[in-house]
């Protein structure tokens, strides 16, 4: 068994930094891993996504790729894109949103429909209660995710201690070469903003 | 050493420590990271194998070739549609077939996520006779490309690694060292007439007969080392199900076959030639057999044929009788649709609703030059009265094709490398009342461009073509084409002018812009709209982010916001990701997000309020 992690946001959040961060600490902590990532266009402000995959056996065999309906938890650090993933999320599986949203120009001249949180939340609510929402958010953005992830992450799955803050802040130190104290900082926030946003919608 | 490593960068690692002393290729989602490793090797280290970004797929695997003729082990790397570029030399070399072990990594997309077509290049294995492995994980590329330079030696052959973007872009833990062992071999070619030209049928013949000799060899030799793996469960009495999977959906069928102990299974990854012999075993122990693999029926026609030559009686399922999808990539969903179809559930409910709520467009970059020149061509259209929906503007490959978004809406095109030219010719030749416009970049210019301009330059067609050339291969990561500044290219490298070469097609029209200069953009695009006969236009201008990564950002525009009226014209026309709107003291104002402006300045020529100007000192924007 496997624990499937599906994150997505948009070119230039950092997606694939913070994936990667998930990934090599899982890995480096001996679990079996792999973390495939979209990618091509990621400067441009469209979609980004990273499939993680987590198996306690070393020696399990699972493909690279998340299949529909097979998501335990979806992070969503953009609102449009997140709901464009919904088809991943499990039945009952953990959901967690970063509140922004990127809004081209043609949706502000032409008014064209852009989803909120509240959409996002009344459709997810279909498929699960476990919906965690951060309203506010700091940047780095990728850094503040990964900080609600250990928190949302160490409330109620025992195995996965890898996740927790401490263990995590230890990754973070040795995997970024650069601006070490913001991200520190920004996981924190994360981290604390998780820990008191806890209920469910 | 265990380290946490790409599909491609797999490819990359097992080259070098395969002892390649040449490595060559194309650009190319999802390839690219493959050749772009190597290339970083040789940067620190040395000794280290020769590598480089040639001109285009077809050159690059001439250049493999030549090397591996002389001996040397080599590897060339395409995506799909490069494959089709290079097909040409890849077929005759096939017949005189090569010495030192020569490797063709083509990378595929099923499921289209790069966004070009969903092409099965395991078919140009069977066109032109060559042996390919589809590794089914970053562990596997890493051993089969080292097994494929062993492979090629042994028979002759140049040996195609094909691998899909699920296993090209995952990353796991692979045992792999970042090591070169060069072979250093002493280089020979000897010269041999029969073997290395095509002159006459009686030579064609025989090296088309030698290479089925050393196909059927390689067939033998990929059996004895066991590449793909058998599960038999049962034996002859007790017939059974197998589910027979190629290439990344081994280990899907692995997750799910686990709690399915009684079903036989067959992994391939050697796929052509394919092995007859495990065929043959599958088939008398089975009387219902399921095959996947994504895109084409490849395997499923192998086997078919087969199973009909030994007058086996059991079912096939697959793509052909129409249960399984020849398009989009495969997950666990279309794998236990087929297992319950070979076990004969009854059809279980499609799981997974899509929800498509916005589709975010991508754009140029904030401070992108193509914007530019898209902006100056749609105020050209606006000032000579020419209908949008009139004017055909072909696009091509690369970033420039992005001028087909909102809001510049300006490309109609896209089909191949330099194909914006040729489709620009015909349909000025079928008489269209507007003019025809060619859009294309540098690099796309370079690689297959050349050509129709030379073409078009012949039958004195009636065409402007625009060449947007910002110095770099952007779209796929910033490599250096021919025209890099020489100072950027790095080696003994030197720079290729594309303003030379079209004065030496003979392009009498010839105009280069700037396309941050707007103005004097507008009057050359439309002189050259009106006059007749090609006509080229060169706007050059430095890729907004490898200029930002080199010299950092020097100024800034912010918007007044005072003077702003909220007319979102800077946005209407260039929709710049840069601008945003901002709500300032009640009252709405577009503004710039001072982390993404370049200050190019072009919002700054749409604003007929002067609200637009460089930042101050501090860069604050409004
Ligand atoms: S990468 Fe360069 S060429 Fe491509 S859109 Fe961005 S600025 Fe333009
Ligand atoms: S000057 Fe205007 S158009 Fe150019 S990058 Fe800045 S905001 Fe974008």
């Amino acid at each position: 068994m496997s624990e499937n992690l599906f994150v997505t946001g948009v070119g230039g959040q950092g997606t694939i930094t913070l994936c990667n961060l998930i990934a090599e600490h899982a890995s480096d902590h001996g679990f079996r891993t792999s973390f495939f990532q979209s990618r091509g266009m990621a400067h441009r402000g469209g979609r980004v996504t990273g499939e993680i995959r987590i198996a306690e056996n070393e020696d399990e065999s699972f493909g690279p790729r998340i299949s529909q309906d097979g998501a335990d938890i979806l992070i969503g650090m953009e609102i449009a894109e997140l709901i464009n993933s919904y088809s991943y999320l499990k039945e009952g599986g953990i959901v967690i949103i970063v509140n922004y949203s990127y809004i081209p120009s043609e949706v502000i001249l032409k008014k064209k429909e852009f989803p909120s949180l509240q959409q996002a939340v009344e459709l997810f609510s279909k498929k699960t209660k476990q919906i965690y929402s951060a309203v506010e958010q700091v940047n780095p953005v990728n850094l503040f995710t990964l900080g609600l992830f250990s928190a949302v992450k160490s409330s109620f799955k025992v195995e996965s201690d890898i996740f927790s803050c401490i263990s995590l802040e230890k990754t973070i130190m040795n995997k970024m070469k650069r601006n070490k104290e913001e991200n520190i900082k920004a996981f924190r926030l994360g981290y604390e903003y998780g820990k008191k946003t806890k209920e469910i919608f | 050493m265990k380290r946490m490593i790409s599909g491609n960068q797999a490819v990359a690692f097992a080259a070098l420590e395969a002892g390649i002393e040449l490595a060559s290729g194309y650009p190319g989602t999802p390839s690219t990271e493959a050749l772009t490793e190597i290339c970083n090797f040789s940067k620190i280290n040395d000794p280290s194998p020769y590598v480089e970004w040639s001109t285009n797929e077809k050159v690059a695997f001439e250049i493999a070739a030549g090397a591996a003729w002389a001996g040397k082990r080599a590897l060339v790397t395409m995506k799909m549609s490069g494959a089709n570029v290079a097909l040409d030399s890849i077929v005759s070399v096939a017949y005189s077939g090569t010495i030192g072990g020569l490797v063709i990594y083509m990378a595929d997309d099923p499921g289209a996520e790069a966004g070009m077509p969903e092409q099965d290049s395991r078919y140009f294995a069977l066109l032109a006779g060559l042996p390919l492995l589809d590794p089914s994980s970053p562990g596997r590329a890493f051993h089969l490309t080292k097994y494929a330079f062993k492979l090629s030696e042994a028979v002759e052959l140049p040996v195609i690694l094909r691998a899909v973007t699920s296993v090209a872009h995952t990353k796991e833990i692979v045992e792999a060292d970042y090591r070169y062992h060069p072979l250093a071999r002493k280089p020979e070619f000897k010269r041999d007439i029969l073997r290395f030209t095509k002159a006459g049928s009686a030579i064609c013949v025989d090296q088309h007969k030698t290479l089925l000799d050393r196909l059927k060899l390689s067939k033998d030799v990929m059996h004895t080392h066991k590449i793909n793996q058998i599960h038999l469960n049962g034996g002859n009495e007790k017939r059974g199900l197998c589910v027979i999977s190629s290439g990344v959906l081994n280990h899907d069928v692995d997750e799910i076959l686990s709690s399915r102990p009684g079903i036989s299974s067959l992994k391939l990854e050697a796929i052509y030639p394919l092995d007859e012999d495990n065929i043959t075993g599958v088939l008398k122990n089975s009387e219902g057999i399921v095959i996947f693999e994504e895109l084409e029926p490849v395997v499923e026609m192998l086997v078919r044929s087969l199973a009909s030559g030994l007058n086996w009686k059991g079912r096939i399922i697959g793509k052909l009788d129409g249960v399984l999808p020849r398009t989009g990539r495969y997950s666990s969903k279309e794998i236990l649709k087929g297992i319950n179809e070979l076990e004969g559930n009854e059809r279980q409910e499609e799981v997974g609703t899509k929800t498509q709520t916005y589709k975010h467009p991508i754009t140029f970059c904030a401070g992108c030059p193509h914007r530019g020149t898209y902006v100056a061509l749609n105020r050209v259209l606006k000032r000579l009265k020419l209908k949008k929906e009139e004017t055909v503007v072909t696009g091509d490959i690369g970033c420039t094709i992005l001028g087909m978004n909102p809001p510049i809406d300006s490309c109609w095109t896209e089909v191949s490398m330099g194909s914006s030219i040729g489709l620009a010719q015909g349909l000025a030749l079928s008489g269209l009342k507007a003019p025809v416009i060619a859009t294309i970049g540098d690099s796309t210019f370079f690689h297959a461009g050349i050509p129709p301009l030379i073409n078009a330059a012949q039958h004195n067609s009636d065409i402007l073509v625009i060449i947007l050339d910002n110095g770099w291969t952007s779209m796929t990561g910033f490599q250096i084409n021919p025209g890099t500044e020489e100072m950027l290219q790095g080696g003994n490298n030197r720079r290729v002018d594309i303003e030379k070469i079209v004065r030496a097609i003979g392009v009498d029209y010839l105009e280069i812009i700037d396309p941050f200069k707007q103005e004097d953009s507008v009057e050359a695009i439309s002189k050259a709209i009106q006059a007749g006969g090609v006509r080229v236009i060169i706007a050059k201008r430095e890729c907004a982010l490898t200029a930002l990564r080199r010299e950092g950002r020097e100024i800034k525009f912010r918007i007044y916001h005072e003077k702003c009226t909220f007319c979102r014209s800077c946005m209407r026309e260039t929709g710049c990701p840069a601008l945003e709107v901002k709500t300032i003291r009640d009252k709405q104002v577009m503004s710039i997000d001072a982390d993404q402006c370049t200050g190019c300045g072009l919002c700054a020529t749409c604003c007929s309020f002067g609200a637009i100007n460089p930042a101050d000192q501090s860069g604050q924007g409004a």
